[in-house]
């Protein structure tokens, strides 16, 4: 019995240390923590990542993700439409070292979202995420729809009368 | 003169016909649709301003190629056919100025396509960035990309003497320069997507009216690919010239 | 008038012409004879500075047609033989066209005496599409006299109408020839249309001249039952 607590015990430790050895070599925050921004704004998320370790960080993957968290419409958004740059690889984070990762991104909907950036080392099993930063998207139309109906109506009439007219001159040239 | 001549007779078969007309009323009905969509439906309407008025930008672009072509393809082998070109041949007219009436007649459908969208681009683009530089940019590199896809469409009905067969190889070369729109954001970030979109005169269109509309750059961005799609008209032009005298019956 | 010189044309290995030589003389009404694909069109297209021979000499009235061909086309003029029509167009609309072709607008009173010319006086208004075959035929002669040519080219001008319109025909080329000193040169496989219409003949069969001569009437009939005995046709 001894002998098999003993041997759990070690294999706890084991991850626990290795959880933790993951957890301290890379870290990663994001900034700013809470934006309240209107839709069609374009704003930008910093990440800074740091390598805690004694060692240079190659090849990490850095990546943003926004889900939304309105009520009723949870889900992990596609982040084609609001931002290009999704990913960023990073060839190597010195010892001790930063980097600092831009995603520029433009409001599309409106609602309530959280915003997060995950590094992946391929040196470890765990991701490593920052924590999560607020998104409020106020809903706000600008445009005028009542000024595209004159032209959306009128111009293929127009163009219908325009055709009419060249057709009954035409027609009273020709016998 | 004599180009003109031909030019007045093909604006009279091809445009001012019940055919031309249901082409400029049904480009209308689409214009109006896709504005409409744009300012009233809240999915769309999520783009600013300035990204509908690239869109509708790249729209307008494509449809003047696309009447373009089929424009070319009828253009001598369509003659041919009807066996009205042995006529024009008879007549003390050179095959270059044939060609050159029915290049005339092609830009002047394009400047009519230009015509019906402006309405369209205005009520798009008013009240956002950079709508005036836009429609300048729009007028020029759509009379380039008129001129670039109608002759090189010309040449080929004049080579292969039928209309068929270069209405089809003509939508080809379309859909394979439309074809940047397809790749992904990621896959038009490599190289290979660079080098594709930059020799492709329709991908320098509208990248041009990307980086004018959106981005609001100068014309020192805006130099290379204007003068590659510069470059495509004078191939372009060359191609015909050298396609119509080559024609035979 | 035209004086033709060892003309060679081909066609992906295919001589559709091979040496020809002929001559016709001004005042002509020449008969060009031979069964389908002897290479009467071509020969035709090549006189009209249409195609370019592969060697040879064509000379109308002191124009080399290969150096010259503007000089030429403003001297001639030509049916085709399968020719084609802006059918959308009235005959009037359509006269003025090619009238303007040639650097000179007609007067309404010049499209309405050409028109009358060929007997479509009155249907000046509708539209070519409209026209019967034979309709049609007229209308494309009186495109053909449009630059008051001093040489004609017919490919095949009666093909297909009826005998009042080949009558009709004949009749308008005959006045053409005497009155307005109009040379003709007519591609035909008719014997009837040669037999009527011409002073002088070639004959030619896999792009060579099998016969050649002066037409006396009731004698073509033989001259082309000889070519057939002789194996030349």
């Amino acid at each position: 019995m001894k002998r098999l607590i003993l041997a759990l015990s070690s294999v706890i430790l084991a991850i626990t240390v290795n959880y933790a050895y993951a957890a301290n070599r890379i870290a990663v925050s994001i900034n700013p923590p809470f934006v309240q921004a209107n839709m069609g704004d374009k704003i930008t998320y910093t990440g800074t990542i740091t390598n805690n370790s004694d060692k240079a960080a190659n090849n990490i993957i850095a990546y943003i993700s926004l889900a939304n968290i309105t009520q009723g419409k949870e889900s992990p958004m596609d982040l084609e439409d609001w931002s290009a740059n999704k990913a960023i690889k990073i060839d190597a984070i010195p010892p001790h070292g930063t980097y600092e990762g831009k995603w520029p991104m433009r409001l599309i909907d409106s609602g309530s979202y959280v915003v997060y950036i995950t590094v992946v080392d391929k040196n470890s099993n765990i991701p490593v995420s920052s924590e999560m930063s607020h998104l409020d998207i106020k809903r706000i139309l600008r445009l005028n729809p009542n000024n595209v109906l004159p032209v959306a109506i009128g111009e293929p009439l127009l163009i219908g009368i325009v055709f009419m007219f060249i057709a009954i001159k035409r027609g009273n040239r020709v016998n | 003169m004599k180009a003109a001549y031909i030019m007045q007779k093909e604006i009279r078969e091809s445009i001012l016909t019940p055919k031309g007309f249901l082409w400029y009323i049904l480009t209308s009905i689409i214009l109006s649709i896709l504005s409409y969509l744009f300012l009233t439906n809240s999915e769309l309407s999520l783009l600013d301003q300035g990204q509908m008025l690239y869109m509708i930008m790249n729209f307008i672009t494509a449809l003047g190629i696309l009447i373009g072509l089929v424009f070319g393809s009828d253009a001598f082998a369509g003659e041919i056919e009807r066996g009205t070109l042995e006529a024009l041949f008879l007549s003390p007219v050179k095959k270059t100025q044939i060609a050159a009436g029915k290049l005339g007649a092609a830009i002047a459908n394009w400047v009519i396509i230009f015509a019906i969208s402006l309405p369209y681009l205005f009520v798009v683009g008013k009240g956002g960035q950079n709508l005036l530089i836009g429609i300048a940019y729009l007028a020029i590199l759509g009379t380039l990309l008129a001129i670039i896809f109608s002759a090189f469409s010309m040449g080929l009905s004049a080579r292969i003497k039928s209309m068929k067969n270069s209405l089809i190889i003509s939508f080809f070369i379309f859909l394979l320069a439309g074809s940047p729109i397809f790749l992904s954001a990621a896959l038009r970030k490599t190289w290979f997507g660079r080098v594709l979109d930059l020799i492709n005169p329709f991908a320098d269109a509208i990248n041009t009216f990307d980086s004018v509309v959106i981005d609001s750059q100068g014309f020192s961005y805006q130099a290379g690919r204007v003068a590659i799609i510069c470059g495509y008209t004078l191939l372009s032009l060359w191609f015909l010239k050298r396609s119509v005298s080559r024609l035979e019956m | 008038m035209i004086t033709v010189e060892n003309l060679v044309k081909r066609y992906d290995g295919y001589t559709a012409l091979d040496g020809l030589n002929f001559s016709v003389e001004e005042g002509d009404i020449f008969g060009f004879l031979g069964p389908n694909g002897a290479g009467k069109t071509t020969t035709i297209r090549i006189l009209t500075a249409i195609i370019k021979a592969d060697s040879g000499n064509v000379v109308i009235n002191g124009h080399d047609v290969f150096k010259e061909p503007m000089a030429v086309k403003e001297i001639i003029n030509a049916l085709p033989e399968s020719n084609g029509y802006y059918e959308w167009m009235t005959a009037r609309e359509y006269l003025e066209f090619f009238s303007n072709l040639y650097g000179e607008e007609m007067s309404r009173q010049e499209i309405d005496s050409l028109l009358e010319a060929v007997g479509l006086h009155g249907k000046e208004g509708h539209l070519i599409r409209s026209y019967s075959r034979g309709m049609k035929q007229r209308l494309g002669i009186a495109r053909a006299l449009i630059n008051k040519p001093k040489l004609l080219f017919l490919d095949e001008p009666t093909n297909g109408l009826d005998p009042k319109g080949r009558r009709d025909i004949h009749d308008l080329l005959m006045d053409l020839n005497r009155k307005q000193g109009t040379t003709i040169f007519l591609s035909t496989h008719l014997l009837d249309d040669v037999e009527r219409l011409c002073n002088r003949i070639v004959i030619i069969n896999y792009g060579k001249i099998v016969r050649a001569g002066e037409v006396k009437k009731g004698t073509i009939e033989d001259i082309f039952f000889l070519s057939t005995k002789e194996g030349m046709l």
